[in-house]
């Protein structure tokens, strides 16, 4: 029998939960609910989705979130010593003005990459990807020291722990050998900085395949660039640093279905090799069916009856004959889902919790059914 | 009830006439098992197919056939090819095309600087492996693409637009133009996958209005509604379930009405989904009932294509596969 681990505990000694996850298994609900679930237990807690969609807002019963930090209101919940809990969407393309603008030497330097052509550019594909940024204004919001309980609900990447690794590709990039071999020292007369275009057959064939313009455009961008680089750097630092805390712990969410189950054993694999801090898995959306039985006459025959007087008088016979083909279903879904889970939990072997959330009737868009998700997040859950 | 089948008949045949079909949708919403299905059914009905898988880390098309995934296309049945297009791949293809020297295309990749700069510059990846798609749309009657999850699908598609702005000349411009016609081709369709879920239709209709808003696809999509439970329930057989749970029960009768509601939501919620999915988007949504299969992706693929197949009068034998 596995042994018990104490939901409680684990979300005292946590500051920063991170869900990771594929897409649609409930990773913002339970995002969301954890982070109702510190409010409730007088923390100050912070829910970050970098979701467009309004997935967050559905959950906490909001028409929508903006880009600035927005109180939820727990008053309807009658809880007796409430916390704090906000929310707020991450919007990657003011995110990556504010970095530039946070490891600017000057407001001169600032200025000239923030008007350049490609920064401009380059900035709203990046902001297309979403992720880049993620870990930029989380960092932001950690160091603020305004809430003692943070809850990042990343986007569903397509590539593990891409979010991860999105400030490493800029710094690699960045890395000043590189700019020494895309920018020629200073010409005496203009001050400018040309493009060793033409030095290496590489060079050259990047210029050609890229054009020429952009190549040129580059060179100006890190010319622009380089006086932030060492800001970049420390930033990045900062930001590794603070996932490898202790008190970090990744959480991946998955729901029963083979695909997202694939997702999360992958995840537990990511995370255990890059010696990142599991907090546990969650399963969302399980079904509940225990018994094999699957007559429904026999336990509900009379209920039935007795219910469907003034109703056709077929009813009750077919209900009852529905309720035992959806309860072979249900039951046969369980067995299913069962089996499909034994890989995960093997690939999160001595990675904290394993929790199975049940599905709930409905939807969870109000505060009432989030609460009613952590409820069952929070009971004991499995050691993995 | 002959109405609706037949304009789904339409849809799905609109789909198997085109030249392009790239399948997007939430994540989890069965585009992989869709993207097989309707590849199979299309070379059963005699055109030659390409069933192509974006950049995955984790190929999923290959184990449906028994095959190791590649990126050059490989048969796995009559008519039917396919492959992964990892961008990597597709980068020394797309060098390939633009020098003429092997020697030269290995240079290039072995140096840490290119790796580096393509790395870095924003839609090179997406540029390139969007241009082996684009290649092989020529050499099929039909190229279906299973794209990546619909956010990620959008800004692959984006890309098209957004790199006119990056690079101002020079061949990766030039291709972006090529893929942004191919995109814009009457013959090129969006096939959109939901789930008869809340969240997953209203992400389906935003992509679809973001698609539309950037002028990415010109053609009209068709929505597929999976694992759709076609109303059964009659309308006193809900009102009896309502008031049998709304009284005291014991938990094994709690555990039948469970089982009921549970069924019933995913009556009312298919329901609830099509209206709305006929109601904001261009067309007819087509449900599609869960796959049979056990959770076996080759099963399943075997089942939604079965399903399709009836819509548009190809039997379950004829689409059987080794």
């Amino acid at each position: 029998m596995a042994l018990t681990v104490d939901m409680e505990a684990w979300l005292s000694r946590t500051r920063l939960v991170v869900c990771v996850g594929a897409g649609g298994v409930g990773k913002t609900t339970t995002a969301a609910s954890i982070g109702l679930a510190g409010a409730a237990r007088g923390r100050k807690a912070m829910v970050l989705t970098i979701d467009p969609a309004r997935r967050l807002a559905n959950s906490l019963g909001l028409s929508g979130i903006g880009n600035a930090e927005t109180r939820i209101d727990l008053t309807g919940l009658g809880l007796e010593a409430p916390g704090e809990l906000w929310a707020m969407m991450l919007d990657s393309r003011s995110t990556f003005d504010s970095l530039i603008a946070r490891v600017s030497p000057d407001e001169e330097s600032r200025d000239r990459i923030l008007g350049n052509r490609l920064y401009r550019h380059m900035a709203d594909t990046f902001a297309g990807s979403q992720d880049y940024m993620a870990t930029e204004k989380l960092y932001d919001i950690f160091a603020s020291e305004k809430y003692d309980l943070i809850v990042l609900d990343t986007p569903p990447v397509k590539n593990a722990l891409d979010f991860l690794e999105s400030p490493g590709r800029l710094i690699n990039f960045m890395d000043e050998r590189v700019l020494q071999w895309f920018v020629k020292p200073a010409d005496g007369e203009t001050g400018r900085r040309f493009l060793m275009s033409t030095s290496t057959v590489v060079s050259r064939l990047l210029a050609y395949v890229f054009g020429k313009d952009f190549i040129d455009d580059l060179a100006v961008f890190f010319q622009d660039f380089q006086g932030l680089y060492k800001g970049f750097i420390a930033r990045n630092d900062a930001v590794l640093a603070l996932y490898r805390d202790p008190t970090t712990s990744f959480v991946t969410v998955t729901s029963p279905t083979e695909s997202s189950l694939d997702v999360a054993t992958f995840f537990q694999e990511e995370l255990t090799r890059r010696e990142l801090p599991r907090g546990g898995i969650v399963v969302n959306q399980v079904h509940c069916c225990d018994r094999t039985e699957h007559d429904a006459k026999d336990p509900l025959g009379a209920m039935a009856q007795e219910l469907s007087v003034d109703l056709s008088p077929t009813t009750a016979p077919a209900l009852l004959a529905r309720l035992g083909m959806a309860h072979r279903r249900l039951r046969a879904l369980r067995e299913a889902e069962q089996a499909q889970t034994v890989n995960v939990r093997a690939a999160g072997a001595g990675g904290g919790f394993y929790q199975e959330v049940a599905r709930l009737d409905g939807n969870v868009h109000d505060l009432a059914a989030l609460s009613e998700v952590g409820r069952l997040l929070f009971s004991p859950a499995d050691e993995l | 009830m002959q109405r609706p089948l037949a304009a789904a008949a339409d849809e799905v045949r609109g789909l198997l006439d085109a030249r392009l079909v790239l399948v997007t949708g939430k994540g989890g919403t069965g585009k992989t098992t869709f993207s097989a299905a309707l590849a199979l059914l299309a070379a059963v009905r005699g055109r030659r197919v390409l069933l192509a898988e974006i950049d995955s880390q984790r190929p999923a098309l290959a184990p449906v056939f028994g095959v190791e995934p590649r990126f050059q296309p490989q048969p796995v049945r009559d008519g039917l090819d396919i492959s992964n297009l990892v961008w990597d791949e597709a980068l020394q293809s797309f060098l390939a095309g633009l020098v003429p020297s092997r020697r030269v295309v290995r240079m290039i990749l072995a140096n840490r600087m290119v790796s580096r700069f393509i790395d870095f510059t924003p839609g090179s990846q997406e540029i390139v492996t969007l241009s082996a798609l684009g290649d092989q749309v020529g050499r099929y009657d039909l190229v279906v693409a299973d794209l990546p999850a619909s956010g990620h699908a959008f800004s692959l598609l984006d890309i098209t637009r957004s790199a006119l702005g990056l690079f101002r000349s020079g061949p990766v411009r030039g291709r972006a133009e090529e893929l942004r016609t191919l995109l814009g081709a009457d013959s090129t369709r969006l096939a959109l996958m939901a789930l008869p879920e809340e969240m997953v239709v209203n992400e389906t209709i935003e992509t679809y209005e973001r698609l539309c808003q950037f002028e990415l696809i010109s053609a009209a999509p068709v929505v597929f509604l999976n694992r759709a439970t076609l109303p059964t329930l009659t309308d006193d057989e809900r009102e009896l379930l309502r008031r049998m749970s709304a009284v005291d029960q014991t938990p094994q009768q709690a555990e039948f009405l469970r089982a009921g509601r549970w069924e019933n939501e995913l009556e009312q919620g298919t329901a609830a989904s099509q209206q709305r999915l006929d109601a904001m988007l261009p067309g007819t949504p087509v449900l599609v009932p869960p796959a049979q299969s056990g959770g076996r992706p080759k099963q399943a693929v075997g089942s939604v294509a079965a399903h399709l197949g009836r819509l548009v009068g190809v039997t379950r034998r004829e689409l059987a596969w080794h």
